[in-house]
């Protein structure tokens, strides 16, 4: 058998547009470990993660016509997951019962870090790595959003920018500042 | 005035990192890097924030994600069906019920009209006509026999549907 060009997510989405569910099951496999991985770093807990990203592809499941071929399918799922992690990141804060004394910054957007849910089943690299999803689950939107995905994801500006749905010029300045407002984070913690 | 310099330059870090700013402004955030002490400092940290976070470790989905997905996707299915199946099954039950009550009208006229020239009418006749008053009646009886039966024949279709479903999803995952 020869081997068969590998089809693009686009080509894919249409086939299970047509009916075909090995499709689906294909993108499936494609994006779980990213979109896992992306939401992970909203929510700071694997088990709501991968209960997010299964509402996301069930999402697809029922929607699957409302994709059209002007955009890509990449950003029309990771657009789907951002919202659905930043609705639950929305949900907790005002079900919010544990205290901010952990880290108390100024901004009220800062969501607390449950310390007995962060690392449950990750083994980090390094201190340092374990130390940077704190700060990056402390950082305020829209840091945080983009701080994901452009240095998590690497995702292009160009995605971002339709994803998000802001200008490029506007996601280059944002992605900067998200980094600094990171890097003056973790300077924060360290203290 | 170095504030404001300060702010201008940090802002053009990550595209200075990304090799994409004009060679005019690139020069002018080296000589700054040079001499401002702080931005230097920034700038540093902000090399090693992001060579960390490249090398976060990539989290995996668990083994079960897909047969999890495929359960919810069942009941997603299923429940859908069921909805299907009782919208089909109602709106027909209700089009049978008022064809039925139809047909009974047309029936009874059909019915009534036949004893009509059965009583004026000649003997001759008889033989022909006995027949005329039965096929309303079997075809009524049809009528409500196929009431019954439709929405029978609807749901074997419909189950079948969920098999096929199942049986393609159950198909895929055990692919994997
Ligand atoms: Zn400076």
């Amino acid at each position: 058998m020869s081997e068969k060009p590998l089809k693009t997510d686009e080509q894919l989405i249409a086939e299970f547009q047509n009916g075909n569910e090995n499709a689906f099951v294909e993108l499936v496999d494609r994006y779980k470990d990213r979109l896992v991985n992306f939401v992970y770093r909203f929510l700071h807990d694997m088990t709501d993660a991968e209960d997010m990203v299964q509402e996301t592809f069930l999402k697809v499941y029922k929607n699957k016509h409302a994709y059209r071929e002007i955009a890509k399918f990449s950003t029309w799922i990771y657009t789907i997951a951002g919202n659905l992690a930043r609705s639950e990141l929305r949900k907790r804060k005002r079900r919010k019962t544990y205290t901010m004394s952990a880290l108390s910054f100024d901004d009220n957007e800062f969501t607390p870090v449950d310390p007995g849910k962060d690392t449950e089943g990750i083994v980090f690299n390094s201190y340092a790595g374990e130390e940077i999803m704190k700060a990056i689950y402390a950082l305020p939107e829209p840091f945080k959003t983009i701080i994901i995905l452009r240095d998590i994801q690497e995702l292009s500006y160009e995605d971002i920018s339709t994803i998000l749905d802001i200008p490029m010029g506007t996601v280059k300045s944002r992605v900067n500042r998200a980094r600094l407002k990171l890097q003056e984070t973790l300077s924060y913690l360290k203290e | 005035m170095q504030n404001t310099d300060c702010t201008f330059i940090c802002e053009q870090f990550t595209e200075y990192q990304e090799n994409s700013l004009s060679s005019e402004i690139r020069a002018q955030v080296d000589s700054h890097l040079a001499s401002c002490s702080s931005c230097l400092e920034i700038f540093q940290k902000l090399t090693g924030v992001i060579e960390t976070l490249h090398k976060l470790p990539t989290l995996k989905a668990s083994s079960s994600f897909n047969s999890t997905l495929l359960s919810r996707i069942n009941t997603l299915n299923q429940e859908t069906v069921w909805q299907k199946i009782y919208h089909s099954s109602y709106s027909r039950v209700a089009g049978y019920a008022i064809a039925a009550g139809l047909i009974f009208a047309i029936g009874i006229n059909i019915l009534i009209d036949p004893i009509a020239p059965m009583k004026s009418g000649t003997q001759s006749n008889f033989a022909g006509d006995k027949i005329n008053p039965n096929q309303p009646t079997e075809s009524l009886a049809a009528i409500s026999d196929s009431s019954a039966n439709h929405p029978v024949d609807s749901l074997t279709l419909q189950n079948s549907t969920i098999t096929s479903q199942n049986q393609s999803m159950q198909l895929v995952s055990g692919k994997k």
